[in-house]
């Protein structure tokens, strides 16, 4: 607790509460821009905290990860465009909200959602974390590769309905994160006498690749002719009694599912989502107007999602394990600053993870505030003409990632991923496996040699370790059960 | 993608096969550049290789369980999800992936020649202009107010290092 008063002290200061404020305006000015998820907005706005002090980048990086899923649920309302898939049931019934002339009601809550959520999941965070990282100090070689293991098979499983692609896109995104110097014994792998890969091909450059690049070509290539319809909302948003008294109990609801699904090192925010959307729908009262635009299915998801979004920060911190690829990128964003999130940064730099909790306290209120009076403004955002929004992504693609190494190389990696991330879209390929598999791929990689140098090369060291081989169980059965479930329908239905 | 017809249907099957190649042909030169990694006598059990080696080994057992999968199974619809400002119905427009393509490029051979805002003024105006818009003052205006305005935020606001290239020189000209 006196941690947490102390972040506070850091998080407070103006200075602190200006980029708090500047991340939170950042976050969701990117984050409304249709196509553009909360993965891709903190990618993309990397480069505005290099110059910055890592306190204060951090807590600019809290405005700009709560902001952006602020942002995405704005866009998902009013142009049914997901910018990632745990908003797309938000698409869905949000969308239909707002095209029954009930815009303004599915804006205030999702807003009021996201902040009763995410100040409740941010709580749970503070008690939750240090719990962990005393879990986590205990865990050894073997336990970390088989947490890295059970990350992959989360990621892959959980996304889209086809396994093998999800699996596909893993490898790939491994691959690429082998190449460059070999960490442990300084070999060049993979890097075909490139003298600049030798460095390896940074996150950022394959998250921008692939979602934004990628995304660019697909989109521009299907665009749809004639101007785009933005659902108008007439009036500031807000909520009437009656929507209040719909909305409370899924926000809760939403929140007691998305922290804990979230904070596990297999969560991730879709299945949340998810499962609020089928829960509200049992629940309520009113289950004809589910699919027309209940106002139960934007509540309970919303506040899933961002309570999930706060849960996914438990492993990042206590873990150093990313489990979506916007954890990824923050991952990244620490690794820049030479911080190693994990059981040992709360107490080498408890001033910078307890200022960073604290100024998620203080993101969430900034956005209440902001959002209810502002959401009229961001709207006229979605009237951006496509072209122009799709050219300027390219022009901040290709800033971002110039700027990581001041070298037109790290360009042609950008294209040569934007191609593969057109693919990808095409194929109906998840992109977030690869960007989980870039960064994980070599942690794994590094705990699965130190493990085996410990153990003098036996490899029985990972089934003899209890927690290690629990680990290992709970992500067989992940990557088997889906399977095994759906060969007994069929063969039930067949019989 | 209409999946309706059979001629189609054929066809986007090839296509699922040729990226099933695609992550086996990739398997393959991962198993066949780690052979290339020199390890030392120190670290031959558990050296740089090892994992290199089970990466590119499960490249090509997914490539070809992707394979088999498409064989067998009914072809997914790719493009995923339609949003109001995508028609995943309408068949690929390559001439706009044409146009971006030749600005990209554009924008490779032009940023540490020209600098940073000549390079981005015209990934932007050719992007924009390859994406359909016809207003062409007004996105050349655009992208010459985005790129100065972007390039002096960034390296006069937060002092990230761009190539400035030859427009201090045009302006020290125009100047004189």
């Amino acid at each position: 607790m006196g941690n947490l008063v102390d972040g506070f002290g850091v998080a407070l200061t103006p200075e602190n509460l200006l980029w708090a404020l500047v991340g939170v305006l950042l976050g969701t000015f990117v984050g409304v821009l249709p196509g553009i998820g909360p993965a891709l907005t903190v990618a993309l706005l990397l480069p505005v905290t290099y110059d910055l002090e890592p306190i204060s980048a951090f807590i600019m990086f809290a405005g700009i990860y709560y902001g952006a899923m602020y942002g995405g649920s704005t866009t998902s309302i009013l142009l049914n465009t997901p910018g990632e898939s745990a908003s797309i049931v938000t698409a869905i019934e949000g969308n239909m909200m707002a095209k029954r002339g009930r815009g303004a009601a599915a804006l205030a809550t999702a807003a009021i959602g996201s902040f009763v959520a995410g100040t409740l999941a941010t709580v749970a965070l503070t008690f939750v974390a240090p719990v962990m990282v005393r879990v986590a100090l205990r865990f050894g070689e073997a336990e970390y590769v088989a947490l890295i293991v059970l990350a992959f098979v989360a990621i892959t499983s959980m996304l889209g309905d086809s396994l093998v692609r999800g699996l596909a896109s893993l490898f790939v995104g491994i691959a690429i994160g082998l190449v460059g110097i070999d960490s442990m014994t300084g070999q060049s792998r993979f890097t075909f006498g490139v003298p600049q890969l030798l460095n390896g091909i940074d996150v950022v450059t394959v998250a921008v690749g692939l979602f934004a690049v990628g995304e660019t070509l697909w989109v521009a290539s299907h665009l749809r002719k004639g101007p785009t319809e933005v659902t108008k909302i007439d009036g500031a948003a807000w909520l009437t009694r009656e929507d209040l008294s719909r909305s409370w109990k899924p926000w809760l609801r939403g929140t007691a599912l998305g922290f804990p699904i979230g904070a596990l090192p297999a969560g991730g925010a879709e299945i949340p989502t998810f499962l609020s959307y089928s829960l509200e729908k049992r629940l309520s009262k009113h289950p004809e107007e589910f699919g027309k635009g209940a106002i139960e299915g934007v509540a309970g998801p919303e506040a899933a999602n961002n309570a999930s979004a706060a849960g996914v920060l438990v492993p990042l911190l206590t873990l150093g394990l990313p489990t979506s690829a916007t954890a990824a990128i923050l991952l990244v964003a620490f690794q820049r600053y030479g911080l190693n999130p994990g059981p040992l940064l709360f107490d080498e730099d408890p001033e910078l993870v307890w200022g960073l909790i604290a100024s998620l306290y203080v993101g969430n209120v900034m956005l209440l505030i902001l959002n209810l009076p502002l959401a009229r403004v961001w709207v006229k955002l979605l009237s951006i003409p496509r072209p122009l929004l799709y050219a300027g992504i390219l022009v901040f693609a290709g800033l971002g990632t110039y700027s990581l190494n001041n070298s037109t190389v790290d360009l042609v990696v950008l294209y040569v991923l934007g191609a593969v991330g057109f693919a990808m879209r095409r194929f109906a390929i998840p992109v977030a496996p690869a960007v989980v598999g870039v960064i994980l791929g070599p942690e794994m990689e590094t705990h699965f040699r130190r493990a085996l140098q410990i153990s003098q090369g036996d490899y029985s060291t990972f089934v003899t370790r209890p927690i290690a081989v629990s680990i290992f169980a709970v992500a067989l059965l992940m990557l088997v059960g889906p399977l095994v479930v759906r060969r007994m329908m069929e063969s039930r239905s067949a019989g | 993608m209409s999946t309706d017809d059979v001629p189609n249907r054929r066809r986007e099957r090839l296509y699922e096969l040729g990226v099933a190649a695609f992550v086996v042909a990739l398997g393959i030169v991962v198993v066949w550049q780690t052979r290339d990694i020199r390890v030392s006598p120190m670290n031959a059990k558990i050296g740089p290789r090892i994992i290199p080696y089970i990466v590119g080994s499960g490249l090509v057992v997914v490539g070809v369980w992707y394979a088999v999968d498409v064989w067998r199974g009914t072809p997914t619809v790719g493009g995923g999800e339609d949003a109001e400002d995508v028609d995943a119905d309408a068949s690929t427009d390559w001439w706009t992936i044409v146009w971006i393509a030749a600005s990209l490029l554009a924008y490779l051979a032009l940023l540490e020649r020209t600098g940073f805002i000549v390079a981005s003024s015209v990934l932007f105006f050719v992007a924009a202009v390859g994406m359909g818009s016809r207003r062409f003052a007004r996105d050349a205006g655009v992208a010459v107010v985005l790129s100065t305005a972007v390039y002096l935020l960034f390296t006069r606001g937060l002092s990230l290092r761009l190539p400035e290239g030859i427009v201090p020189l045009i302006v020290s000209m125009a100047g004189a």
